[in-house]
Formats: structure tokens, C-alpha cells, sequence
């Protein structure tokens, strides 16, 4: 398993995992954090949430972020599937978490998750990340920070270059 | 008949197999009569941070020695028609001038794997 | 032209140390190959055949001549004395090895440039007019825009890991020549009651399935530029296909859903994106509209008695005016086109030494500054009319003065099987032979213009779908075959060729060619062009006389 690595407030570190990823074929757990795939979230989530528990969605990088609009406010996390990096689809779906649904909770990467997409991750919105390659927070900060000037608004709170410019 | 080819990892240099060795001309090349042992050889040539793209080439008699026996394979045995000055072709020797008279022009039999390596 | 600022430098300078790491891990074995390779195509590094090619990021085709003798000195000190200019203005070095890369992209920083997103499935060098800020026909200079874009398209978040390739083109003129419908993107320019704009057409392109991209939008208000781009990425990013790398690109989504559905779609994105946020700012777009402020050119009358004095003195040198010589939006300069194309030479290659002396005389004659065509030639943009015969002199003196720019030997060619490890094909050979066939000046004059490209597969590196005489490398059962099309355009008037029946083998191209031409010279009109006579009469005059001998 890889280890989860959380960002916050700037600074990435190892987090304990509190959640369980529930595969198509397991059981749900009887207690406990869960994140569900989206086909077992329309099925098991609403009582799941109605017992009071953590529930997080699972999305394959063909479903789309509209598809769990409206229980987003439900939802402690979004969990976002990168079958191979060369998918990506899911940036997309992060930003528009976080700059048109408003989006607070926990968005995590999953899947294919390598050091160096982790600028692209992280000014997208994501602030969880499970390294398929196993880098440390620190590595993955590093890279995270590589470039000491970015072009464009993305769903971070870093200033594009052409408002740096302004200043 | 098989030989084993690759790009070498660290510039690009065209390079054949020869008995645990990367031998940098054609003539140098490790000949392969069965296929089984070819792929054997292939498994233990490619070693990812030695080589890229390694895979095995169809190689067939040609006057007094061999060539390979695509079209392909015969450009990167010696280089571009358009430099004669560049590539293996610079240097010259037997086995580059066998490649250049080789014929029988033969681009898509002589890779093998092709579809499994670009996965 | 545009010139970096602190930012701008450092990144460069990050993204160069990034790769340098990247080399290194991948020499360790920390990362596969797998991995490694799309990292090192962002960097514009292939694997080809023989080597390694790293191709060099000309954005919008403009360079200083500080850049060009850098250039000239990586060729020399990194390969081996030549670069390839190609058709999407960048230039190729074909012999380069992994472990120099991180120290080339170093010594490209050292003169603002880079080799970012010039392959792999990311928004890849704008395309822009190579007589750019020269032209009278133009709006404004386009490399306004182009900067712009490049500069939102280094290392997008959002859009670096795209379905396929994106290729955006944007030109001011009603000349295109940057072949602009047939890229992902095509941003022309319009004059509009409201201001400056863009007519945006999307989903051209060339390759297996070639389209001439339809148009989404008729004005854009250049200010929304940014945001209408991202939204027209946005929806590509969703919904492109990735389960098939042939139709991947946006030009198939286009084609799917249809332009009108397309567009639709586009706009809800574009009503629904956060517009301030990513619209630039006024005074960013004059920063960027400064730096390519019209140099400071001469008042001097439209007419040098000089020049006209040295052309009638010298036959050559009036050829050379007839072909290679444009009108200027000032007076008394002109536009001087310098072709790569050199009859029995690699179209788009130059040396090392050529790359240096041309330097020489654009410091001395155009303001420091050189273009790329995307037709692989470069340009001289300002070059007063009294040096026209001094530029001529210089260019002659290093095998550059061919006077065939539209002609027929001015080919389009792509590496082919010479170099690339994709082609089924050699296409350098095709076209040194062509060329040489009608190398003589005065048959190619009179045979006017005439655009043959060639790819060597049917990636279309070599634009064959838009020549006017296309030819295709393929692999016929295993031999060197090439398959012929007629009657395409990269221009205003874009048009995919059509295929003039079976492939032909190697040694039958350049009689096909002197065939057709021989049809065109019988069946013109006068004042006709090639491609306008194929459009009067059709394709069937032609093909009788191509297969005329295996009836
Ligand atoms: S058209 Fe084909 S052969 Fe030519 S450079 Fe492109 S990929 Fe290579």
C-alpha cells in the first residue's frame, strides 16, 4: 500500500490513513471511514452517511465530477483515479472541485501517482496524494515547488506570473 | 537467423549483442539460428540502464557474410543516405558495404515484437 | 521582439535543473524507460534511429542572432555541425546524446530559450506568420498573441496530460501562412466594430485522418482569449478519446460531436468559467505588445536606384528579386526569404557555419532578427532595399541563395527513413531528386508556383495532405512505395489533396512529377498557378498521365 501523504497549510507529511478503500468485490466494513466507488456509493452511501460515518467516492477517470454534484456537501472526500498518469482527466476534475462546486474536503490522487506530476497535482487542487512511487513528503514538496514562478490561475492560491508582474 | 539490437541508454548509439556484450557494428553481431535461444539472449540483453529499445531483427546471408533483412535495420546498421559521413557508414569496413549492397527492400519483417515493445 | 524578464528567465532556468534531476534518476534506474520517455518528450527528446533527436522550441519562428549563433555552436559542439528546421518552426538535432542533454538546456537558457512542450500530449510552440510585424496585410503582429499563449501553455496544470498533441497556429493576415486550419487550433485575427478578435476554427489537422478545421466562433474579443482557450482545452481534456491513440486528437471529437455541437458545448464551458480570473490583464498584453514594437527603421523613398541599378546588372540577382523578395509595410525595405532548399541539399537543414553567417547578416541588414517558415525556409524581415544585393552576395557565398522560394524544388520533407524510427519511408532522397530534376532556374520559374511535400509516413510531418503535389511514403509488402495526392493547401483556401490512385515505387516519384507538370503546362490558362489549373480541370488529366503506361 502506498503511504498517504496529506498537505496542509503548505506543508506535506505522512498522514495516517483512517479510511478504507472498499474494492467492488469486499464487504463494506461494518465501522469505520470508508471510500466507495461510485456505482457502490448510489447504492450503500446514503445509509452509510445516515449512520454517521466518513463516506469518501471513488471516481474512475471516465466519470465525471458532475455525477456526485449534489452530495458533495456530504462528502469528507473526493478520491480521484489516475489509472496511468498519461490520464489526465482528473486535473480537470479537481479544479472544478474546488473553483466551481466550492469543494473543501479532502481531494486525493490516487492510482498511478508519481513525483513528477506533483506541481500539476498540487496547483490543481488536490491535497492528498498516494505516491505509486514512494516518495517522501519531502521529495514530493521538492517537486512540488520546483518552479520558483507559474504562468497560470490554477485552483492554488499562487499569483500567474501576470499578476506577479503587477506588483 | 536473429540478431539482438538497441539504442545504448546513455547516447543514443546503435548497438548489437554479442555474448553478454554491446558491440557497437553489425559484424559484430551475436547470429541467432533459434528463435527460443534468441529470446533468451534478448531477455538477458535488455537490461533498462544499459539499453532502450531493444528487441530482436530478421538477419539473412548476403554475398559473403550477412545482413539484415529489413530496409529498417539496414539504415541503422549505417546511417542516413543523405550524410554519408555520419553514422556507422563513416568508418567504412566489410560488413557496412555487404549491408549497403544487401537488396530485397523489407521494412515490416524484419522487427519482431514490435506491437508487444510499443505497448 | 520579446524578451524574457527575471520570471521568465527563471523558469527556464528551473525547468532546466528539473530535467538535469530527471536525467539523473532515470541513469539510476530510479525510473523505468515508461516513465522516463513522456518526461523526456516534454523535453523534446525522441529516440530515433540512429540517436537521439532533441528539438529546440522556436516560438512563433522568431530569432535573435545571439540565439542563432547558440545554436550554431550546440551543432558544432553537441552534434555534428547541422540542425534540421522543420514545419513546425523548431529545429531538430539529430545526433544528440542523453548525458549532454541537461547541459544543452542549460546553455538554451543562457539565451531565453528552451525545448518545453515540443512533443508529447501537451500544448505544444505556437505557430505564427514568419513575416510577422513586416507585412502590410497584417492586423497587428501576431507574436503579440503567440507570446501570450506560450507563455499560458508552459507547464498548464491543467492541460499537460492531454489525449494527444495540441498545435495552435494564430495569424493576422488574410495570407495564412501558418496553415492555420489545419491545426488543433486556428486563432486568425479580425478587426471588429468592438475592437480587435479572433475567428476560432478547431479541429484541423493532418495525420491518419485529415480535416480542415471548421469554424467555432467568428469574433472572439481578443481580451477573452485566455479564457475561451481553456475552455476549448477544458472540454478536449473531458471528453477526447483515450482509448485510441488514432483518434485521440481534438479534430476527431470535433468531427463526432460536430462543429455546431462542439461549439455549443465550448461556449456553456466558456459562460461557466471564472473569465476575470484568467483574461490577462491590459497592461500585461502591452508588456508583451511592447516587446515587438516595429524596430527603428529608415524613412527612405519606396524605390532604391541601387537595387534596381544591381538587378539590371545582374540576372541572378533579379531572379532572386522576382522569388524570394516581398513587399514591406515601409518603404524602401523588404521581406528576404533565404532558402533551405538548395537542389540536391536536405530540405530545412543547415550547417553550423551557415547558421553563423546568416547571424552575420541579419545583425548587419534586419535588425538581429530571423524567422522559420513553417515551409523550412528562414527570413530576413527588414531588409532595406539598398542591401538586398549585399544579403544576396552574403547568402551566395554559403550556398543560400537559391532563388526557388514557391518553386518547385522548394520541398517540404520530413527526416523519413534517414532518421525517423516511425517512417515507413525515406523522403530526403524523393525530394533531393525532384529538386535536382528541375534544378535548372529558368524551367522552375516558368513552371511557377508549385508545393510538393513529402512525409516519409502518415504522421504528416511533411504536410503531404496540403501540397499541391503531396507524396506519402508507405510500405508496400515491405518496399519503398509512395502514394501521390493532388490538389491540397495549407493557405486561406485549405483543402486536403486527393489521392491520385497506387502507390508508385521509388524510382517512378520524380517521373510522376514531371508528368503532372507537364499536364499543368498543356492544360494552363495563362496566369494560372498549378493548383489553380488541377481545380478548373480535376484530377483525371493527371492521373491518365501518371498510369498512362499500365493501361
Ligand atoms: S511523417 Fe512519419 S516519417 Fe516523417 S518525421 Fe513524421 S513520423 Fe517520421
Amino acid at each position: 500500500m502506498p503511504k498517504l501523504i496529506r498537505l496542509h497549510d503548505g506543508h506535506a507529511a505522512f498522514a495516517n490513513d483512517a479510511y478504507v478503500t472498499v474494492a467492488d468485490e469486499d464487504e463494506t466494513p461494518a465501522s469505520g471511514d470508508v471510500i466507495l466507488p461510485l456505482e457502490r456509493f448510489r447504492t450503500e452511501g446514503e445509509v452509510l452517511l445516515s449512520n454517521g460515518r466518513n463516506v469518501g467516492v471513488l471516481l474512475a477517470s471516465d466519470q465525471a465530477i458532475e455525477d456526485i454534484a449534489q452530495d458533495l456537501t456530504r462528502l469528507s472526500l473526493v478520491a480521484l483515479s489516475f489509472p496511468k498518469f498519461r490520464d489526465g482527466r482528473h486535473y480537470t476534475s479537481a479544479r472544478l472541485l474546488r473553483e466551481r462546486f466550492g469543494y473543501d474536503g479532502e481531494i486525493r490522487a490516487v492510482g498511478e501517482v508519481l513525483r513528477e506530476q506533483a506541481v500539476f497535482f498540487v496547483r490543481c487542487g488536490f491535497d492528498a496524494f498516494e505516491p505509486a512511487d514512494g516518495s517522501t513528503p519531502e521529495q514530493w514538496m521538492a517537486a512540488a515547488g520546483r518552479f520558483r514562478h507559474v504562468y497560470q490561475r490554477g485552483a492554488d492560491d499562487r499569483d500567474p506570473a501576470f499578476i506577479e508582474r503587477t506588483q | 537467423m536473429k540478431a539482438i539490437v538497441a539504442n545504448r541508454l546513455i547516447d543514443g548509439e546503435v548497438v548489437y549483442w554479442n555474448h553478454g556484450a554491446w558491440k557497437t557494428r553489425f559484424g559484430e553481431a551475436e547470429l541467432f539460428e533459434a528463435d527460443d535461444a534468441a529470446e533468451a539472449a534478448v531477455a538477458q540483453a535488455n537490461v533498462p540502464t544499459q539499453v532502450v529499445d531493444c528487441y530482436l531483427i530478421d538477419v539473412a546471408p548476403e554475398a559473403d557474410g550477412y545482413a539484415p533483412t529489413a530496409f529498417r535495420e539496414r539504415v541503422k546498421a549505417t546511417g542516413p543516405q543523405n550524410h554519408p559521413q555520419h553514422g556507422k557508414q563513416a568508418e567504412g569496413g566489410h560488413d557496412i558495404e555487404l549491408i549497403k549492397q544487401a537488396h530485397g527492400i523489407a521494412r515490416s519483417a524484419g522487427r519482431h515484437n514490435l506491437i508487444k515493445l510499443k505497448k | 521582439m520579446y524578451r524574457y524578464d527575471a520570471i521568465d528567465r527563471a523558469f527556464v532556468e528551473d525547468r532546466a535543473a528539473q530535467f538535469k534531476a530527471q536525467v539523473a534518476r532515470r541513469l539510476a534506474g530510479e525510473i523505468s524507460e515508461d516513465q522516463f520517455k513522456p518526461l523526456r518528450l516534454m523535453n523534446g527528446l525522441y529516440l530515433q534511429l540512429h540517436a537521439y533527436m532533441l528539438r529546440i522550441s522556436i516560438p512563433y519562428g522568431t530569432l535573435s542572432t545571439t540565439q542563432l549563433r547558440k545554436l550554431a555552436w550546440i551543432a558544432r559542439t553537441y552534434d555534428k555541425g547541422y540542425g534540421h528546421f522543420t514545419t513546425r518552426q523548431n529545429l531538430q538535432f539529430h545526433w544528440i546524446k542523453l548525458r549532454d542533454v541537461p547541459d544543452i538546456l542549460d546553455h538554451l537558457a543562457s539565451v531565453e530559450m528552451h525545448a518545453l512542450q515540443t512533443s508529447g500530449n501537451c500544448i505544444r510552440n505556437v505557430t505564427s506568420d514568419p513575416r510577422a510585424g513586416a507585412t502590410a496585410e497584417e492586423i497587428e503582429d501576431p507574436r503579440v498573441w503567440s507570446e501570450l499563449i506560450r507563455q499560458w501553455a508552459a507547464l498548464h496544470p491543467e492541460f499537460s496530460f492531454l489525449p494527444r498533441k495540441f498545435k495552435i497556429a494564430v495569424t493576422a493576415s488574410p495570407h495564412d501562412r501558418t496553415a492555420a486550419r489545419l491545426h488543433d487550433i486556428g486563432l486568425l485575427m479580425r478587426k471588429g466594430r468592438e475592437g480587435l478578435g479572433f475567428e476560432v476554427i478547431v479541429g484541423g489537422g493532418m495525420g491518419r485522418t485529415p480535416y480542415v478545421g471548421p469554424t467555432i466562433r467568428e469574433f472572439l474579443p481578443a481580451e477573452h482569449l485566455m479564457s475561451y482557450l481553456e475552455a476549448i482545452l477544458r472540454i478536449y481534456n473531458r471528453h477526447g478519446r483515450r482509448d485510441n491513440i488514432y483518434k485521440a486528437r481534438i479534430k476527431i471529437l470535433v468531427a463526432q460531436l460536430g462543429a455546431e455541437e462542439f461549439a455549443r458545448q465550448v461556449e456553456a464551458e466558456w459562460e461557466a468559467i471564472d473569465r476575470p480570473s484568467l483574461d490577462l490583464p491590459q497592461a500585461e498584453i502591452e508588456r508583451v505588445r511592447a516587446g515587438f514594437a516595429a524596430p527603428a527603421f529608415e524613412t527612405l523613398p519606396g524605390r532604391s536606384d541601387a537595387f534596381e541599378a544591381a538587378k539590371a546588372a545582374d540576372y541572378a540577382l533579379a531572379r532572386f528579386a522576382r522569388n524570394n523578395v516581398h513587399p514591406h509595410k515601409q518603404p524602401g525595405y523588404a521581406i528576404v526569404d533565404i532558402s533551405l532548399k538548395a537542389p540536391g541539399e536536405t530540405p530545412g537543414d543547415a550547417t553550423g557555419d551557415q547558421m553563423d553567417a546568416i547571424a552575420d547578416l541579419a545583425d548587419a541588414y534586419s535588425f538581429g532578427e530571423v524567422r522559420v517558415t513553417h515551409e523550412q525556409n528562414l527570413v530576413l524581415a527588414h531588409v532595406k532595399l539598398d542591401d538586398v544585393a549585399a544579403v544576396f552576395a552574403g547568402l551566395k557565398a554559403i550556398g543560400l541563395a537559391s532563388a526557388n522560394i514557391n518553386l518547385v524544388s522548394d520541398i517540404i520533407a520530413c527526416p523519413g527513413l534517414d532518421y525517423c524510427a516511425l517512417a515507413n519511408a525515406r523522403a530526403i532522397p524523393i525530394a533531393q531528386d525532384i529538386a535536382v530534376r528541375f534544378a535548372n532556374a529558368e524551367t522552375a520559374e516558368k513552371i511557377g508556383e508549385l508545393k510538393i511535400k513529402i512525409s516519409g509516413c502518415i504522421n504528416a510531418c511533411g504536410h503531404h495532405h496540403v501540397g499541391h503535389i503531396g507524396i506519402l511514403g508507405v510500405d508496400k509488402k515491405g518496399e519503398e512505395f509512395y502514394q501521390l495526392s493532388l490538389g491540397g493547401s495549407a493557405a486561406e483556401d485549405a483543402e486536403v489533396g486527393k489521392i491520385l490512385g497506387p502507390a508508385v515505387p521509388a524510382d517512378k516519384v520524380t517521373d510522376a512529377v514531371d508528368q503532372m507538370i507537364e499536364v499543368y503546362l498543356r492544360e494552363r490558362h495563362a496566369g494560372e498557378r498549378f493548383i489553380d489549373t488541377y481545380r478548373r480541370v480535376g484530377l483525371v488529366p493527371f492521373k491518365e498521365a501518371v498510369y498512362a503506361e499500365a493501361h
